[in-house]
């Protein structure tokens, strides 16, 4: 924990791609992730980069614990369905983007139960369908922040920008990279040469 | 991984509850548990092996 890590990606990157800007609201339960008051006079919170690149880290070494297919990767929100879809694609776990099926982590007599291990959700207040079967079948959450959220049954939070399109594509693009590095499977540059993150931006 | 946790981190009460969660630490692998209305109030986990600090 201790000890100067290097980010996975530059500050600047984080920052040109809006990962660190929050909203006007913030909850209690983020406030150790706020960073500052927007200083242009809009009222939105920044998020403390440093912990969100850390918070990144973690959950990448986390989801390496467990099998690919174990893996579930949920977004209701439109711009985090294509970077959900194609995380999931890269790192071989499964996902449900768009509505997410009333039972599917709960009832088996449903064609599209499922039992994953982990749970991955892009918004938990957007998400909580997903969430509320998760945390009644054990399942440990991580999910995305931003700093309207709070941590009610979140287990792991990534403080981050979850409404950002590009913010969500760097964020997603990012932890496939690490996980697969965990897993042996990639490198930084074959990952920065074969992966564009403007492809996993959704676009509409 | 270490051994999975039987009891809740932060509260110590026996991990019996329907809503209940254990999982390695996201830092060392050690095991932490979390009891289901610790979850629910989103009380923070200290982890007994590295001192991450949780959720």
């Amino acid at each position: 924990m201790e000890g100067e890590s290097v980010p996975l990606m530059p500050y600047e990157e984080y920052q040109s791609n809006k990962v660190h800007i929050g909203t006007q609201t913030k909850s209690q339960d983020m406030q150790q992730f706020i960073h500052e008051v927007a200083a242009d006079g809009t009222g939105l919170h920044l998020i403390d980069i440093e912990q969100t690149d850390e918070r990144l880290q973690l959950a990448a070494n986390f989801l390496g614990m467990y099998e690919a297919r174990d893996i579930l990767v949920v977004s209701a929100r439109q711009y985090g369905q294509r970077p959900a879809r194609l995380f999931a694609q890269a790192v071989g776990a499964r996902h449900i983007v768009g509505r997410f099926i009333p039972g599917t982590l709960t009832n088996p007599l449903l064609r599209t139960y499922i039992e994953p291990q982990i749970i991955f959700v892009t918004d938990p207040q957007a998400d909580n369908q997903a969430l509320s079967e998760a945390i009644g079948s054990k399942m440990p959450v991580i999910g995305i922040c931003d700093t309207n959220n709070n941590l009610r049954n979140v287990d792991l939070c990534i403080p981050a920008n979850n409404k950002g399109r590009r913010s969500l594509a760097l964020i997603y693009w990012l932890l496939a990279r690490e996980v697969l590095k965990a897993r042996g499977f990639m490198d930084d540059e074959t990952w920065q040469h074969t992966q564009n993150i403007e492809d996993w931006e959704s676009s509409f | 991984m270490s051994k999975k946790a039987e009891v809740c981190t932060a509260s110590g009460l026996p991990l019996t509850e329907r809503m209940s969660t254990a999982f390695p630490c996201p830092s060392c692998g050690e095991g932490i548990g979390r009891s289901a209305r610790c979850r629910n109030q989103g009380v923070p986990y200290i982890c007994p092996g590295c001192g991450f600090k949780g959720p």
